[in-house]
């Protein structure tokens, strides 16, 4: 439920780049096939992964958090009204550690803005996510996904999966709205991604220390980041 | 034994510490407050099994100047490789500026670069990194970059580029930019701009990816920074 795309947490905004990098030249000269496939590739091995290994750690965190004692447990999550929530402090380092891996002012923005899209409807739907996330607040999407993920009982390799399948099909579907072509084309190549998915499930999935989140960059993707963020005319808000 | 280069603040004279290994630190002439130190290479570099350390300590209220007086270049290693590893540490209010000149890694070189900042909270540094993949006409070799900055016990920054040659071509990226020019702030933001990135603590990257090494403006981008000091 959580990868389909029709949820209502704004998915259809989103092109991972995509639309930039089209804007840029990506899939001029007729070579969408390789090129679409290679930019989903090489996000599943840069941004993408830092993504789901942070989500990896929220559902760490967040199932830690529901057996440890009260000392280590946030504020109430404001049901007395009074109280403003505190999320716990490994929560907040572990949104400092995603921010410092993630330079770019706008792709910052963008995750903070689906997040607090997810965190609206967990609300209502696994209403005990805000146990460990502030209602209604924008925070870095994987954080928000892995604790839903631990609300849910999703292990890590699904939690991993999830933001990974989402992330390469996000890429795919803007494909179609950017480059037009045959859908079932498109498919086949979320298809190739298979094993690039897999292998970032396998790699991110066991972590548990909050050093060891991978940080592999991709300059092209931040600075690309940034000039749509302030392009006039756009088809997708990232 | 590493390159080292130890600056401490004193009001009569400050302390200067150079210890040369595969480079050698120069003391340049400054104005007072600033420590001028030229780094240049003591022997050939960058060579199959080289490891390059360059340690960088200043306390105190002082600026350290680093200039280089040439590029690096590094050679094909014929299935070998080498290391380039800095670590710097500012105190007391210091700052340094290290505006670097072009590394190039030659076709068939397989360089690690690795630069690791811890900054008091006050200090700042700004540090240009210009790496070049392969020299004219050439398919550069394999280059891997970490970099990790601290301010006090935060960290600001953590990015590793895999600049493989398999890897680095995709739209996400290199493209086709044959080098990637950063200047990287730490403890201050340099101005607005586009492309200039703003990390979430206090600090920037500004990056260029050109085709050719002087098509970067980014030698200049301290000058607009030290017009325009931004410290929040």
């Amino acid at each position: 439920m959580l990868a389909d795309g029709r949820l209502p947490t704004g998915g259809h905004t989103q092109s991972a780049g995509l639309e930039p990098a089209v804007r840029a030249g990506l899939g001029a000269d007729g070579k969408q096939p390789a090129d679409v496939g290679a930019y989903a590739r090489d996000r599943l091995r840069t941004v993408t992964r830092t993504e789901a290994a942070v989500a990896v750690l929220a559902r760490h965190y967040a199932n830690a958090q529901a057996i440890t004692t009260e000392a280590d447990k946030p504020s109430p999550a404001g049901t007395s009204g009074t109280e403003p929530f505190v999320m716990a402090s490994r929560f907040v380092q572990l949104e400092s550690a995603w921010a410092a891996r993630t330079p770019s002012r706008a792709l910052r923005t963008a995750s903070r803005r689906q997040g607090r899209a997810y965190l609206r409807l967990a609300e209502r739907v696994w209403p005990d996510v805000l146990q460990h996330l502030p209602r209604d607040s924008e925070i870095a999407r994987p954080l928000v996904i892995g604790a839903i993920g631990a609300v849910t009982g999703l292990s890590p390799e699904q939690v991993a999966r999830l933001v990974a399948y989402d992330d390469a099909q996000t890429v795919i579907a803007a494909s179609l709205k950017l480059l037009p072509g045959d859908p079932a084309v498109a498919v086949t190549w979320l298809a190739a991604l298979h094993d690039d998915i897999e292998r970032l499930v396998n790699d991110v999935a066991p972590l548990t220390d909050i050093d060891k989140i991978p940080a592999a960059g991709a300059p092209l993707i931040d600075q690309f980041a940034e000039q749509h963020a302030i392009e006039r005319m756009r088809l997708f808000h990232a | 034994m590493p390159t080292r280069i130890e600056i401490a603040a004193d009001p009569v004279r400050d302390r200067c510490v150079l210890i040369t290994d595969h480079l050698s630190p120069r003391r340049l002439p400054g104005p007072p407050g600033v420590v001028r130190v030229a780094l240049v290479a003591a022997g050939a570099l960058l060579l199959a099994g080289d490891q390059v350390r360059i340690e960088v300590v200043v306390s105190g209220p002082i600026r350290l100047e680093i200039v280089e007086t040439a590029g690096t270049v590094a050679y094909a290693m014929r299935g070998s490789s080498a290391r380039w590893d800095v670590a710097i540490e500012l105190s007391g209010g210091a700052s340094l500026s290290w505006y670097g000149e072009p590394f190039v890694v030659s076709a068939d070189a397989s360089v690690t670069r690795s630069t690791a900042v811890h900054l008091e909270p006050g200090c700042t540094a700004e540090i240009r990194e210009s790496l070049v993949l392969g020299r004219y006409g050439e398919v550069g070799g394999t280059l891997h970059t970490q970099t990790r900055a601290w301010v006090g016990a935060d960290l600001l920054l953590a990015e590793d580029l895999d600049l493989s040659p398999a890897n680095r071509t995709g739209w996400a990226i290199l493209g086709q930019a044959r080098c990637l020019d950063t200047v990287t702030a730490l403890g201050h933001r340099l101005p607005e701009a586009p492309h200039t990135l703003q990390l979430e603590g206090c600090g920037s990257i500004a990056r260029r990816l050109v085709d050719q090494q002087h098509e970067s403006d980014l030698g200049r981008v301290s000058e607009a920074a030290e017009r325009t000091p931004i410290t929040h």
